[in-house]
């Protein structure tokens, strides 16, 4: 790996100039029933003009309580300790008032969810006159110009007819848009932006991040990027900080800790995620355990209880933010950093390798039987609205969507919100009579089932969904919620007891702990209580709704290698929906893309990955964040023009093509094609891969 | 909506009111005959269907707008809308002082929360919320006839609604107006205070924050006018009760008007008078709903544009 | 792959564990309700009203339906507490008795209420379809006309010492719309958690699932509905009351009494002063109870149970 490249790149920056902003020893607690939450303890940065520093860390690692003390704009009830200065200006001691003159015009703020962070009942507009007005003395006509270059700098066209409009005329990425003008309006020094993305699909993700930069670019101010998403900041960042439990553990150049981590914490992080760029057989690793409660905090390194490294001095006393290492030189808060550093440990030095069952011998794929076949599946909504229900449209959710599924396989359903991936599992789990086409299950056809068969057959159908916490009753004890399945096929008691015991130890969890609540559990324990629920009348199939994406990195490892080694155990079949395309390449056997309500290519994981016909997917392949600066710098992306159509419009011909790159490019007589006919799937030689595209993309 | 619950009521209110009790209890005992006779003026003897009662009411309505007889025969008609016209009064001032009143009390206590200001609106609240109208009327009336008593004032009049001049018309308004007031401005404030909080922590105040507007100005921006909306749905729930209230009020300050009526007419068995003060109270119920509507799509310019 | 790890800090035998929890589920409500003194002053009060009610009688030589012919109009005094009324009625147990119908009635039809709300509720949010849409229309209409009006009509002719049946029958018979709604809204919502899909999913029958998961998952709202709806119930059955129909006399009732009093409002203030101000504190009291549980069942939801 040739450091040179980026490390000059950071030198000729680093010399620029004097830090725009300087935080030290920032610390932010808060009451709560339990106790003081101390959310951050001791956070100093120095941020460079121009420069972009990533904050990363898991949820309640207290980067966003960082970063709204750094604003002023926490709630009265917290309470703020260190040093934030602004050119030298303490920022901590200011009141509101005087904290509002600096907001907006010399650092400003982009949060999470675009949804809710503009005015519903202002125009967009009214909202970006309101960041000039407050901090400029301009005429009408200068603001309204103002605010058109603003839109027309992020990207929004047609500016004039768009300042009129209200926010919810806008989708999710466009009103993103527009929270980046209103945040440079002013020409900010600082530029703070929390999980800009976190909200947005991998193909907005990608836009969005290229117009920050581009703000960035005009405005010159520094950046610091919050994000849980080690992709993002292999994108964006130039430095990163890592924080766990409210402290930084480990700080530097992006390359130097993406590198050479050197607290076991960050090398776990970095080896728990799945790479979309990468094929990975192999089990993944995770870090076992969970992040201690942020109001009874152990004496020693709050990460001791989970490092398999740890030693008895780890619990003493906190390790210090320290420089450790040579070429790859940074901050690590931790003991063993120069031993790691001189032995120049690796994760798989450090972290125990999982084993996974082997899988049973290779049968060929045409040689399995068939759970689940799906053939040209429709399901339209319709659109009504007023006292007179008068139909406005039609939502072809699912339109034509032809699958199937053998024995001990994942199928991965890909694809941006609102494709349809959603609805044509919930149109699976029905099990009746689908609006078009046939769903065959284990051989039978649903629309040919009774009520007492379709409940039988609901025994080979099972599903997890995202949320694990909304998908248990919090009401019943964990006993109650695993044997409800079982309850449901007329089970005993003595065989429910048995199976109980069985499942609980095969996802992980101590068989004891039956009698207690879901609440008692962690996000990844919950999650596991509802693969033991599905598992637990021994299904076929288990249909599994976006399983991994509620959950934090170093949890969700857990997961995928849970499911992977049940699947070899019992060679169950899933049907896995997911956006991450890292973790679909991870977990699939064969991937399925999605868009519009109709599949565009499918085939097996490799050759979709590494060849991918159909230029949606290569689109949105290129939009997957890579947790690899170098790969990051050096990648071209296919960037998609627009967003998502509305599902009710209707697009004659191919249904890609009002964003599609390659049709762009081709001459008028090919387009007509696109335009007039519909592509269906077609075989792709004599491999597995089927697209839908008329003119797909060359092979490299 | 409102013709099928007026009709409910037709039928809910000819089932149990007896008008020909009214007769049996005379003594001497009227002869059946003319007892019958005097029924079928006003159409409403039992010993008719009550289907062919109910469609000769209905078209007497719908074609004649006649809305029926009294058992001794007065036309309804005659009377109601005179009397409806004076409730109508009532109401509304009340409720556009009870809007008014209680959303600004409401806000101010948001703002300030848990100050003193807070503490004792909610707790004056509090006790309104739970007085049921008869009772504060009550009250009002004595509290101010002890004054008058004791001070010998002659401010308001707790009777009727005077002699047709504006000054005694004020005079005998002010009390039962305020009566009616007091009952709904409490829903108004509470509502308004618990919205206007949940919405001061929205995302997009903050935002308004960020952009380097100041707390208060950024709540009084962009949090008052969205919050205000849920409110604006409670003024439909908020006529009903005004018009229960409006009941007791005219009861007990005697004055005549369509609750009054409604009161006189269920003591004397009348169908048809109670079931046009129902209608009344439907109406009024209506135009609450089209008013929230209305208030609703001035604030909000979603509601506006789809 | 085994990571039970850090479930929680114990490790003590997981059966013991399970009771104690349980019970210290119930103990973390009552601690919550109890913090909030106004609530449990509410409930001594409330307490107070129901022994008075009860035990009153006992308490002095005069009795409902033995007037003492020679203290007409007598404000209180040693010998009657509480003053007489017009015909020397002594109000101190006068008042005790009216008290005690009012508060059957509340309770009585606030269960009734809660019980039917609470089904019709659940039901219509969990069927779907044209029984939803049908189920929706009918509440809908119900509430064009104030329930008052439709009360009054039907109790209008009840008379005697079994009116207060009929009422409590008629208060539930429309007392329960209003809360059905706010009940149907919640219960969609519940009917919406992939708790609910996955049992459907599963194969498990609707009304199992009713029983299993809608209904339960309601309690604390249902609770809380009931105690808010005896406030409801006597409200209407006094404001009935007041305005000459519901109960009347021989029976008697709050209302019955605030009634006769209002007549003499300034020569006899006693009369209208003290059953107004038994029906206040119980309403009051009630309100506080009913606010103390909702924050201590249902600490997340701040204006819950609103319409």
């Amino acid at each position: 790996m040739t450091m040179t490249h980026p490390a000059e790149l950071g030198d000729t920056r680093e010399s620029a100039t004097e830090p725009v902003l300087s935080v030290r020893d920032l610390t932010v607690s808060y009451g709560s029933e339990a106790g003081p939450v101390r959310a951050v303890r001791g956070v100093s940065f120095d941020l460079l003009p121009g420069r972009t520093l990533a904050i990363a860390g898991e949820s309640g690692s207290g980067k966003s309580a960082a970063s709204l003390a750094i604003m002023g704009l926490l709630p009265d009830s917290a309470v703020v300790g260190g040093s934030v200065r602004l050119d030298e200006r303490e920022l901590l001691r200011l009141n509101d008032r005087e904290m509002s003159s600096v907001r907006g015009l010399e650092m400003s703020m982009i949060f999470q969810d675009p949804l809710s962070a503009l005015t519903p009942v202002f125009t967009i507009g009214q909202q970006i006159a309101e960041a000039l007005d407050t901090h400029q003395d301009l005429s009408r006509g200068q603001v309204v110009k103002r605010s058109m270059e603003l839109l027309d700098l992020v990207g929004i066209s047609d500016p004039a007819a768009r300042l009129k409009a209200y926010p919810h005329q806008f989708s999710g990425g466009m009103r993103q848009r527009v929270m980046i003008a209103i945040a440079i309006a002013n020409d900010p020094k600082v530029l703070i932006a929390d999980e800009p993305t976190t909200a947005l699909d991998v193909t907005i993700q990608a836009q969005v991040l290229d117009v920050l930069k581009l703000a960035q670019r005009e405005t010159g101010a520094g950046v610091v990027m919050i994000t849980h998403d080690l992709g993002v900041v292999a994108n964006v960042a130039d430095d990163v900080m890592v924080m766990y439990a409210g402290k930084p553990v480990e700080h530097g150049t992006v390359d130097s800790v993406f590198d050479a981590p050197q607290m076991p914490y960050t090398m776990g992080l970095l080896a728990a995620v799945p790479r979309p760029d990468r094929s990975t057989s192999g089990p993944l690793v995770p870090i076992e355990g969970n992040p201690p409660s942020p109001v009874i905090l152990p004496p020693g390194c709050p990460f001791a209880e989970r490092c398999p490294i740890a030693v008895d001095q780890c619990t003493e006393a906190e390790p210090a933010l320290v420089t450790h290492g040579g070429p790859n030189a940074h901050d690590a808060a931790c003991i063993r950093a120069d031993e790691i550093v001189e032995q120049g440990l690796k994760y798989t030095d450090v972290y125990p390798i999982p084993e996974l069952p082997p899988r049973e011998a290779n049968v060929a794929r045409a040689e399995r039987a068939t759970v689940l076949e799906v053939k040209d599946l429709k399901r339209h909504f319709e659109l009504s609205s007023g006292m007179l229900r008068r139909k406005t449209g039609t939502v072809r959710a699912v339109d034509g969507v032809t699958l199937d599924i053998r024995q001990g396989e994942t199928l991965a359903l890909v694809g941006e919100s609102g494709c349809g991936k959603t609805s044509t599992l919930l149109e699976i789990m029905q099990l009746k009579q689908p609006m078009n086409g046939r769903i065959v299950l284990m051989g039978r056809d649903v629309s040919e089932l009774g009520a007492h068969q379709r409940r039988k057959l609901r025994s080979d159908l099972q599903i997890v969904f995202q949320d694990p916490m909304a998908a248990l009753d919090p009401r019943m004890p964990v006993y109650d919620v695993i044997a409800e399945p079982l309850k449901a096929q007329g089970w005993t008691k003595k065989a429910i007891n048995e199976r109980l015991g069985i499942l609980m130890d095969l996802v992980g969890l101590n068989p004891d702990h039956v009698d207690r609540f879901p609440e008692q559990f962690s996000g990844g324990q919950r999650q596991r209580i509802g693969i033991a629920r599905a598992l637990a009348i021994e299904p076929s199939l288990v249909v599994l709704d976006e399983p991994v994406s509620a959950l934090d990195v170093s949890i969700q490892a857990g997961v995928i290698n849970l499911l992977e080694s049940l699947q070899a155990r019992l060679g169950v079949s899933f049907l896995f929906v997911a956006h991450d395309l890292s973790v679909v390449r991870h977990v699939a056997d064969r991937v399925a893309v999605m868009y519009l309500g109709r599949i565009v290519e499918i085939g097996d994981v490799e050759s979709i990955y590494t060849r991918p016909r159909h230029p949606y997917t290569a689109a949105l392949l290129s939009a997957a964040p890579i947790p690899d600066p170098q790969v990051e710098r050096q990648r071209q992306r296919i960037m998609l023009s627009g967003e998502l159509p509305s599902p009710t419009e209707r697009i004659s011909g191919c249904r890609f093509r009002t964003r599609c790159p390659t049709y762009k490019m081709l001459p008028e007589a090919d387009r007509a094609v696109c335009e007039a006919e519909e592509p269906d799937l077609v075989k792709e030689g004599e491999t597995d891969q089927q697209r839908a595209c008329h003119f797909p993309m060359e092979i490299k | 909506m409102l013709f099928l619950a007026t009709s409910g009521v037709y039928f809910l209110a000819s089932w149990f009111l007896d008008p020909r009790s009214n007769y049996m209890a005379l003594r001497p005992q009227p002869p059946a005959a003319s007892i019958n006779a005097s029924l079928d003026y006003a159409g409403i003897n039992d010993q008719t269907p009550i289907f062919e009662r109910y469609w000769n009411w209905l078209t007497d309505i719908v074609l004649h707008w006649n809305w029926g007889y009294s058992p001794v025969g007065e036309p309804v008609s005659g009377v109601i809308w005179d009397r409806a016209w004076v409730s109508v009064q009532l109401v509304t001032i009340s409720t556009a002082l009870a809007i008014i009143i209680g959303i600004a009390i409401g806000v101010r206590a948001a703002i300030r929360k848990y100050k003193a200001f807070d503490h004792v609106t909610n707790s004056v609240s509090a006790v309104f919320l739970v007085m049921p109208s008869f009772v504060l009327a009550l009250l009002v009336v004595l509290m101010y006839l002890m004054l008058q008593q004791r001070f010998d004032l002659h401010w308001f009049a707790v009777t009727g609604l005077g002699d047709g001049t504006f000054f005694s018309y004020m005079q005998h308004l002010f009390l039962p107006t305020l009566v009616l007031t007091l009952v709904g401005y409490v829903g108004f404030h509470l509502t308004q205070r618990t919205y206007l909080l949940d919405t001061m922590n929205a995302d997009y105040v903050r935002t308004a924050r960020a952009k380097g507007v100041p707390q208060n100005v950024a709540i009084r921006r962009h949090a008052l006018r969205t919050s205000m909306i849920p409110t604006a749905y409670g003024i439909a729930f908020s006529i009903t009760g005004t018009v229960t209230g409006a009941l007791f009020v005219e009861q007990i300050f005697a004055i005549h008007g369509a609750g009054l009526y409604f009161i006189e007419s269920l003591s004397k068995n009348d169908i048809n008078g109670s079931v046009a003060v129902a209608f009344l109270g439907g109406v009024a119920t209506c135009a609450g709903l089209l008013l929230a509507d209305i208030f609703v799509a001035f604030l909000d310019p979603r509601i506006r544009i789809s | 792959m085994t990571t039970n790890a850090s479930i929680d800090l114990s490790n003590q035998d997981s059966e013991v564990r399970t009771t104690v929890k349980r019970t210290s589920k119930h103990r973390l409500i009552l601690r919550r309700f109890c913090r909030n003194k106004q609530a449990v002053i509410g409930v001594a009060i409330v307490l107070l009203m129901i022994i008075y009610a009860v035990f009153a009688k006992y308490l002095t030589e005069w009795d409902y339906d033995e007037p003492d012919f020679l203290n007409l109009k007598q404000p209180p005094s040693a010998e009657h507490w509480l003053g007489t009324d017009i015909v020397g009625g002594d109000l101190f147990v006068l008042s005790a008795r009216g008290l005690g119908r009012s508060l059957m009635i509340g309770f009585i039809a606030s269960i009734g209420i809660t019980v039917i709300a609470a089904f019709v509720g659940a039901a219509i949010a969990y069927v779907e379809g044209w029984f939803e849409t049908v189920g929706t229309w009918i509440l809908d209409m119900l509430l064009v006309v104030p329930t008052f009006f439709l009360l009054a009509i039907m109790v209008s002719k009840s008379s005697g010492t079994s009116g207060w049946i009929w009422l409590t029958f008629a208060l539930m018979l429309f007392g329960w719309i209003g809360y059905a709604r706010v009940l149907r809204s919640i219960a969609q919502s519940l009917r919406d958690r992939e708790y609910v899909a996955a049992a459907r999913y599963m194969g498990v029958k609707p009304l199992t699932v009713l029983w299993r998961h809608m209904i339960p998952n309601l309690g604390s709202i249902l609770i809380i509905h009931t105690v808010l709806g005896v406030v409801y119930a006597v409200e209407a059955e006094t404001g009935l009351s007041f305005i000459g129909f519901g109960i009347t006399p021989p029976d008697t009732s709050l209302g019955v009494l605030i009634k006769s009093g209002s007549a003499t409002l300034m020569t006899a203030p006693w009369m209208f002063l003290t059953p107004a101000l038994l029906l206040l504190a119980l309403c009051y009291s009630m309100t506080k109870i009913g606010d103390g549980l909702r924050d201590a069942l249902d600490p997340s939801s701040e204006s819950g149970g609103k319409a």
